[in-house]
């Protein structure tokens, strides 16, 4: 099936969101937080074999879909779903569940850790850092963990998420709380779970992986809202970690065998969809309900991965500059691969849906009972990874966010380039030299992750977030400013 | 060329064409193993098996993918060549069998270039053409 798109209507809302209209057999508009500029460069990418804007028209074709199948401002083309999508299903108008809306790396996310460091503390120590995290974190394709698991274990993994590594010695009880959903899903059934998925991953919990994965160390280099850095914990020239992963080969395979699975469940149930990709089943059906028990039970393998990454981080920052464990402390946990029950306010009724993120972070308003107790009065922190080379945000969540995008912002800057244009445009060894001018240290496992990964890979960071921010679906906390970066 | 590599702004498109189903499908699996590791470091030393099923044809060149993905993990190995010896309809559905050819990872010997975390029915495309078949999909990296 082609993806070509044909003539795509855009209506400008505000300066800051643009809608299609609702037309053909779309049962949603499409709207998309973006700016004259943005929106300019979506539409030039409309004759290509595959755009965002049109798999964002076809998301807003299946059953139950609410109020509008939206975008975020770094959204890019993704398989089935654009990236930085967002739609949520109501279970009660035959809501469906969709692979493609979760993705195959499921609950892939971003965790902050803060520090008590300073900027100056790591002076003339960067080298020896990035050394010792390239040495302790397993990242890149072939690697594994220092933790071997039993398939009776991986259980455990599935049910218990980032608890159980932490019961195992993989970082704090007080990590927990920090954690979106405290770092485990009750509704995982590792049962719906297939063997060869738990075997891929029994030597895979507690590494990076790569393509955008990284470990970065960052400082604190702007301060916008000094409530919310105070509750968050922030302060310039403080050292803060990012560290992005998600549910390894655990999530890929779930993805994989409830393709085919809810593919046979889209012709069961009837379900017309446009593209291939977005099979899906009734969320009450039992082949939809199966499908959302083994995709928390990969949420749950993605929680304990970056728990074992982070008491990993906390171990190269002792080893490299003798820095307690205590000294580093989880600010928040956001995940942007994610399928979840939240309930929404659509037309002045309050409804229980199945909230679909597809490279799009949670970002809830203050006051929601979801956020941890120290964050609540401020809203929840939302965490946008960078590039290499750029800013990453700590943002926050607004009350017009709650209305206008079911609680949801942008994940990080949105790709701009392909892969093939950026490693002919960016030579690994330029790109690491004119980091390192500007004082960012990078090592990486594959060869190809500098090159496609480079800065000018992607979309300009400060502006997306200047779009959603002026759009008041979040609000600006603090900017980051990388030092070491670690990819795979 | 039996296969390309589409641009895709996060991940990437692959196409592969071949004479016969047989070779599309082996195409396209050589076209997946080039993306993940300099195949001139990884030597044909063992052999493992390799089996995918699906519904239809199209969805039998997006299985295979996977399952050759899952074989990298399970086996822990890097594969270097596929060689299929069954390809068929059966009552079932659709079934290909064969073997990849390759040795354990050895990360000081291999050079790996990225991970694939799986073949998506994004782009997709399953064809019969007068020179044979044509298959394309999105691989997630």
């Amino acid at each position: 099936m082609s993806q070509k798109a044909e003539q795509i209507m855009l209506r400008k809302v505000t300066d800051y969101l643009f809608e299609i209209p609702k037309h053909g057999k779309m049962r949603v508009p499409a709207r998309i937080f973006a700016d004259e500029r943005a929106i300019r460069d979506l539409t030039s990418q409309s004759s290509q074999d595959w755009n965002a804007l049109q798999q964002l028209e076809h998301v807003a074709m299946l059953p139950g879909i609410q109020k509008a199948a939206m975008a975020m401002a770094d959204v890019h083309p993704g398989y089935g779903f654009p990236i930085g999508g967002v739609a949520a299903f109501d279970p009660k108008e035959n809501g469906v569940i969709s692979v493609a809306g979760v993705g195959f790396d499921i609950n892939c996310g971003v965790r902050c850790l803060r520090t008590i460091l300073t900027r100056k503390d790591l002076a003339g120590k960067e080298e020896q850092l990035a050394d010792t995290m390239y040495k302790v974190i397993p990242a890149g394709l072939g690697s594994t963990g220092e933790l071997k698991l039993s398939v009776k274990e991986i259980d455990r993994v599935l049910r218990e998420g980032a608890h159980y590594a932490v019961r195992l010695g993989y970082g704090r009880e007080e990590d927990l709380e920090y954690i979106e959903e405290t770092g485990r899903l009750a509704d995982a059934d590792p049962t719906v779970v297939s063997n060869t998925a738990k075997q891929r991953q029994l030597a895979q919990v507690g590494t990076l992986g790569s393509g955008n994965h990284y470990v970065e160390v960052q400082v604190v280099d702007q301060i916008y809202n000094a409530q919310a850095a105070e509750a968050f914990g922030l302060e310039l020239g403080q050292i803060v970690i990012m560290l992005h992963t998600g549910s390894r080969a655990l999530g890929h395979q779930i993805g994989t065998d409830y393709l085919p699975f809810l593919e046979r469940a889209t012709r069961k149930y009837g379900i017309e969809v446009p593209d291939r990709e977005l099979v899906c089943a009734p969320i009450d059906s039992p082949e939809g309900q199966q499908y959302f028990h083994a995709v928390m039970a990969g949420a749950n393998c993605a929680f304990a991965n970056r728990q074992v990454l982070t008491h990993l981080v906390r171990q190269a920052f002792w080893e490299a500059l003798r820095v307690p464990d205590t000294a580093i402390q989880t600010l928040y946990e956001v995940a942007h691969n994610t399928v979840k029950w939240e309930i929404h306010e659509v037309d002045g009724v309050q409804k229980r849906l199945l909230v679909h993120r597809k490279g799009s972070t949670r970002a809830f308003g203050p006051g929601r009972p979801e956020i941890p107790a120290r964050y609540r009065h401020v809203g929840q922190p939302v965490l946008v990874g960078g590039t290499m080379g750029t800013a990453s945000y700590i943002l926050v969540g607004t009350p017009l966010g709650m209305q206008e995008t079911f609680g949801t912002a942008l994940h990080g800057a949105g790709r701009s380039k392909s892969r093939r244009a950026a490693k002919k445009a960016y030579p690994a060894d330029e790109i690491i030299r004119r980091l390192r001018e500007q004082g960012i240290l990078v090592r990486a496992h594959g060869k190809a992750s500098i090159s496609e990964e480079a800065p000018g890979a992607y979309k300009d960071v400060d502006h997306v977030v200047d779009v959603m921010c002026n759009a008041g679906i979040v609000a600006r906390v603090a900017r980051l400013r990388p030092i070491i970066c670690l990819k795979g | 060329m039996p296969y390309t590599y589409l641009d895709h702004q996060a991940d990437i498109g692959l196409e592969a064409t071949g004479a016969t189903l047989v070779e599309a499908l082996e195409d396209a699996v050589r076209g997946l193993l080039g993306l993940l590791v300099d195949l001139e470091t990884v030597e044909p030393r063992e052999q493992v098996p390799i089996r995918a099923e699906a519904d239809d044809p199209g969805g039998l060149f997006v299985a295979l993918l996977n399952a050759v993905l899952a074989a990298i993990d399970l086996h822990r190995m890097f594969f270097r060549d596929v060689s299929l010896t069954r390809v068929e309809q059966t009552p079932e559905g659709w079934v290909a069998e064969g073997t990849l050819t390759g040795e354990p990872i050895d990360l000081s010997k291999h050079a790996v270039e990225i991970e694939v975390k799986a073949a998506t029915y994004g782009g997709f495309l399953a064809e019969q053409t007068p020179e044979g078949w044509r298959f394309r999909c999105v691989l997630d990296l």
